[in-house]
């Protein structure tokens, strides 16, 4: 394994130069198509003009006569972009939506090709042998002359990409907009359509479909994860899908029999699958985390307006209270209890130590604004909204803790300081506010 | 009598086939997941591979097996990476097929790599062949398997659409209204996928990927075009299935190419025609009355 | 509601049918009076276009033999098409080469078996003849090509006579020294590719193609062979294998490769490049016919003239 990775990285294996440029040109193309075209909602447009090439190549080697690449070439490229003007179209004029538009253009020109190359198989022409398969690559056999094309195509895309970045953000996200400003969305639309198409047509042909779709999708879904920002955006699909590329290479190397291509969907989906997790913010762990910290927050809060009320009660601020009896008044877990009187001791929020727990000052101050806002709301619910009194405690629990001091501030000047909440409980307040 | 009988038992089971996927499209189309054909056609791959190494025979029933699994399968991650993921619909697919696909790739390629088991050998069939694949004679009239099995086929998915009409209008309609009032959207829409997943798999397995991923999608399109009245819509996709079936075959005849081919090709022109031509929804009336 | 539904679609269907009897009518018209035109010869259908010749030469003019799949068609991803099937109806017997080089058809063409003289021109070799391609406990799949070992080809020239004979038994002189000709001139052309192969030194015996088709080739006139692509063309080829092709002709001094006529080159040229980047430039020799004769009409639209153009093809680029 060792052997495989210092030859495989020391790129003394032609073959392998060829394999990993090619892919990652190939890679680096197609994830700046693809961000575009996953932010359109079209991510299968890539599967969709692979299909809709057939009857071009179909017809191109009709008039030819023979199996000319460059004539194929031509041929799947006017294919691919009238099916993409024809996807246009429907999406534009009737009500079909995106998916389904890509659906029709997928099949019916597909069918179409069908049709055409069984048409071929009955003239006899002996070079017609192939002729499907002609698009359809397969990336361990990328070679040096290959680099020229795709080189030359991600040059192209990368240029276009950067010289016109905000006509074509802006007509990805906010056409309308676009349009109002005077900016001539179609042509650009038009502009996008068909780099997108060139990198398909000669991404498939090195690669073959199933390769093309994934890498037009995944790693825009991947870098997605990580950031809303367009640009960078499309520098880290770029290098997921570099990653990616040199992974699938590696692993195609390093054993026999392991097809490059899809390796490197493989390690693609892998990739999205982690940022999918991992991702800050917008990944599973972080929400779930944030998700964790925000229950433990309201259930602190919890604890904090349990030990006012008992203060309330009894009118007693200088006596510790045990667990045992505040789980006596809530059907709570001792563990959790314990726990959160540990962290707000830790926020000097309560004193004591065990099992034994009373408010700080500050803790009743907090305390107290959580039973306040709930008292406050309650009263909201039951004189502004004509909510029955019975109705408005289990809406006040959630609120207590969601209602920030601004709004508290406007409810209190809403409500006009009112001094007892529905159920004939008296509202605190704190003295500066009196 | 010999011919006419190859003309119609192509024509029924097309028209078979046409209208079990146009009423499954119908909710399809609606719910945006038009897609999702294609997506198991590719998807089905690792499914067949597995079973037959488990099973070590190729037969029908063991392909066919393999590939509802992961029918339901993909339908079923899709639907992960969509709600719990936040991945978008139509990019869940994407990521779905194209792993599922690479997947049943690599499995072959590392056994041995010289199996012949791609889908498209043992799993897609072709429409042409079916007046030759004799199931069974009736009255000394022979009737072909796949027209036993499609019509079954279409019975079971019209039973089901039938029973579950309520449930998967609303879910697809108002899916808010759905929940409000009780009605599992996640289970109507498992209990799509599940029908889709069947009826797919079951006509790969007599007509091809081609037929059964356009009929899932134009006819429906076609008629979402024609009329806003659902059942009116069913009804409708049905029908230009059918009109599909028959010209298309027709066409083939003409042409002497391949019948799928040639009926997906028909569907186009009739969706063409609609997207013309249609009386509210089409570009003509659009134009006409700006 | 439901109820319009139903009957409308029963309605469209009973009115579809009427349809179908109506145009069904006409065409059984039509074809009768075609069927009555040729009615005199008997209709052969083939699949492959090696076995039409191989009936070609045994029938001669007592049948008319139609082969379904056409020069440079690839027999593994055969689309039929209304024809075709119109053909395998019309035909008094078909021949097909069996062992799933057909795919899926195969499965139907058994199944007509039962109604109608459909055979695999395969049928009598014995599975020890052929080449197993999967592993024990998998269900045996086996190499299809068998028509590239010539001598192996010639035995199923019988099988053949024996199965026309049953069509028609007055044909059972004419078919049968028709045949021993056929099978002496497979012999001599066996023993022909023999010498040719023989003629390339040893060490330079190595066939690389584009996909697994010679395996019976290598077999029988001793030559190994190395390829790229596995039965499947579905199925890739990692960079591995790439590489390792290349270490194969680079260390064996291998002086050509060769394309053939139903894969796309494209693949082969990855090796081709790699070995030209490591200083030993291989040639591009084709393409070579593995899975359908040449042009029709041309010397290479026959099965002999098929298997003499590849064996010299070889034997030159080897050289």
């Amino acid at each position: 394994m060792l052997r495989s990775f210092i030859e495989f990285f020391s790129f003394s294996d032609p073959n392998v130069v060829y394999v990993v440029v090619g892919t990652l040109l190939i890679g680096a193309s197609s994830s700046i198509v693809g961000c575009f075209t996953v932010l359109r909602k079209r991510s299968l447009v890539g599967d969709a003009i692979a299909h809709a090439v057939l009857p071009g190549v179909c017809l191109a080697f009709l008039l030819h006569g023979e199996k000319d690449p460059l004539i194929l070439l031509l041929g799947a490229f006017i294919s691919g972009w009238i099916s993409i003007i024809v996807i246009d179209l429907i999406v534009e004029n009737t009500r079909i939506k995106t998916d389904a538009a890509l659906g029709i253009v997928l099949s019916v020109f597909f069918g179409l090709g069908i049709l055409l190359l069984t048409h071929i198989q009955k003239t006899g022409n002996a070079s017609q042998s192939g002729l499907d398969s002609f698009l359809f690559g397969k990336a361990a056999s990328i070679v040096g002359a290959d680099l020229y094309t795709f080189g030359a195509v991600a040059v192209l895309l990368m240029v276009a990409v950067f010289a016109f970045f905000r006509e074509f953000t802006l007509i990805s996200f906010d056409p309308n907009y676009a349009q109002s400003i005077g900016m001539p969305v179609k042509w650009y639309q038009l502009v996008l359509s068909s780099l997108t198409v060139l990198a398909v047509t000669v991404g498939i042909q090195a690669v073959g479909v199933v390769l093309m779709a994934a890498l037009l999708i995944t790693p825009a879904v991947a870098a997605r994860f990580w950031t809303h920002r367009l640009w960078l955006m499309i520098v880290l699909a770029a290098l997921i899908g570099a990653i990616a590329n040199v992974s699938g290479a590696f692993i195609s190397y390093a054993a026999p029999r392991m097809p490059t291509g899809p390796w490197i969907i493989v390690v693609l989906t892998f990739l999205a699958m982690f940022s999918m997790f991992f991702a800050p913010q917008r990944g599973f762990l972080s929400k779930w985390r944030k998700a964790r910290s925000s229950k433990a927050r309201i259930f602190e809060e919890n604890v904090l307006k349990l030990l006012y009320q008992l203060e309330e009660k009894d009118g007693n601020k200088k006596v510790d209270r045990s667990i045992q009896e505040m789980l006596k008044r809530r059907d709570w877990k001792h563990s959790e209890v314990k726990a959160a009187l540990k962290r707000l001791d830790r926020r000097a929020l309560v004193t004591g130590q065990s099992e034994n727990w009373r408010l700080s000052q500050e803790g009743r101050m907090e305390g107290q604004r959580i039973v306040r806002i709930h008292r406050l709301w309650e009263l909201y619910l039951t004189t502004v909204m004509k909510v029955a009194p019975d109705h408005v405690h289990e809406t006040a629990e959630v609120m207590e803790h969601i209602i920030n001091p601004p709004l508290e501030k406007k409810l209190m000047r809403l409500l006009n300081k009112p001094e007892r909440d529905p159920h004939d409980s008296p509202i605190p307040y704190a003295e500066d506010d009196i | 009598m010999d011919f006419w009988f190859n003309d119609f038992w192509i024509i029924l089971c097309g028209s078979l086939v046409a209208m079990s996927c146009a009423i499954l499209g119908c909710f399809l189309i609606l719910r945006k997941m038009a897609m999702v054909g294609d997506a198991i056609s590719h998807s089905v791959l690792p499914g067949i591979v597995v079973a037959f190494f488990l099973s070590g025979s190729l037969s029908s029933w063991t392909v066919m097996l393999g590939a509802t699994s992961l029918g339901l399968l993909t339908t079923f991650i899709i639907e992960m990476l969509n709600k719990r993921g936040g991945v978008q619909a139509d990019a869940a697919i994407g990521l779905t097929f194209t792993f599922l696909f690479a997947v049943g790739v690599i499995l072959i390629a590392a056994n041995s790599g010289n199996l012949h088991i791609d889908q498209d050998c043992v799993l897609h069939g072709e429409i042409a062949y079916i007046p030759l694949d004799i199931g069974t004679t009736i009255a000394g009239i022979e009737i072909p398997r796949q027209a036993i099995i499609l019509s079954v086929l279409f019975f079971v998915i019209s039973t089901l659409v039938y029973l579950g009409y309520r449930g998967l209008f609303l879910t697809t309609f108002d899916p808010e209204y759905a929940d409000a009032i009780g009605v599992k959207t996640t289970t109507w829409h498992y209990l799509l996928m599940a029908a889709v997943s069947l009826a797919t798999v079951v006509s790969f397995e007599s007509v091809g990927a081609i037929l059964v991923v356009a009929f899932l999608i134009v006819p429906a399109a076609t008629a979402y075009l024609l009329t806003d009245h659902f059942p009116s819509m069913l009804l409708l996709s049905c029908v230009v299935g059918i009109l599909s079936s028959f010209t298309g075959y027709y066409l083939a005849v003409y042409l002497d190419g391949s019948i799928a081919g040639a009926i997906s090709t028909m569907m186009g022109v009739f969706f063409s025609l609609a997207f013309l031509f249609a009386p509210k929804h089409g570009y003509l009336a659009k134009r006409l009355s700006t | 509601m439901f109820a319009i539904k139903k009957c409308a679609w029963l309605c469209s269907c009973l009115l579809v049918l009427c349809l179908f009897a109506c145009q069904g009518e006409q065409k059984a018209d039509k074809t009768e009076t075609a069927g009555a035109k040729t009615e005199k010869k008997p209709l052969i259908v083939t699949t492959t276009s090696m076995i039409g010749d191989m009936l070609r030469n045994i029938v001669k003019d007592k049948a008319e033999v139609i082969s379904l799949m056409g020069p440079g068609v690839d027999p593994h991803y055969f689309k039929a098409s209304q024809g075709d099937l119109k053909r395998i109806r019309e035909a008094d017997m078909v021949f097909y080469n069996g062992i799933f080089l057909e795919g899926k058809m195969e499965a139907i063409l058994e199944k007509l078996a039962k109604s109608k003289p459909v055979y695999a021109v395969t049928e009598e070799l014995g599975k020890e003849q052929l080449i197993q391609m999967t592993e024990d406990g998998l269900e045996k799949q086996y190499d299809p090509h068998v028509w590239l070992d010539t001598k192996l080809w010639a035995s199923c020239i019988e099988v053949v006579a024996n199965r026309l004979i049953e069509l028609d038994p007055s044909w059972k002189a004419e078919i049968g020294s028709n045949a021993a000709a056929l099978y002496k001139t497979y012999m001599g052309l066996h023993k022909e590719v023999k010498t040719e192969i023989n003629s390339i030194p040893e060490a330079s015996r190595i066939l690389v193609t584009s996909h697994d088709a010679f395996n019976y080739f290598s077999r029988s006139y001793g030559i190994d062979v190395a390829a790229l692509q596995g039965v499947s063309t579905v199925t890739e080829f990692g960079l591995k294998d790439v590489t390792n092709l290349v270490d194969l002709i680079v260390s064996k001094n291998v002086k050509a490769v060769f394309v053939e006529s139903s894969v796309d080159p494209k693949h082969l040229n990855a090796v081709v490049e790699g070995c030209k980047k490591r200083d030993h430039p291989v040639a591009v020799r084709g393409p070579l016919l593995s899975d359908a004769l040449g042009e029709d009409g041309s010397s290479e639209g026959t099965y002999e003239g098929m298997i003499r153009f590849n064996a010299k093809t070889i034997s030159e680029g080897l050289k």
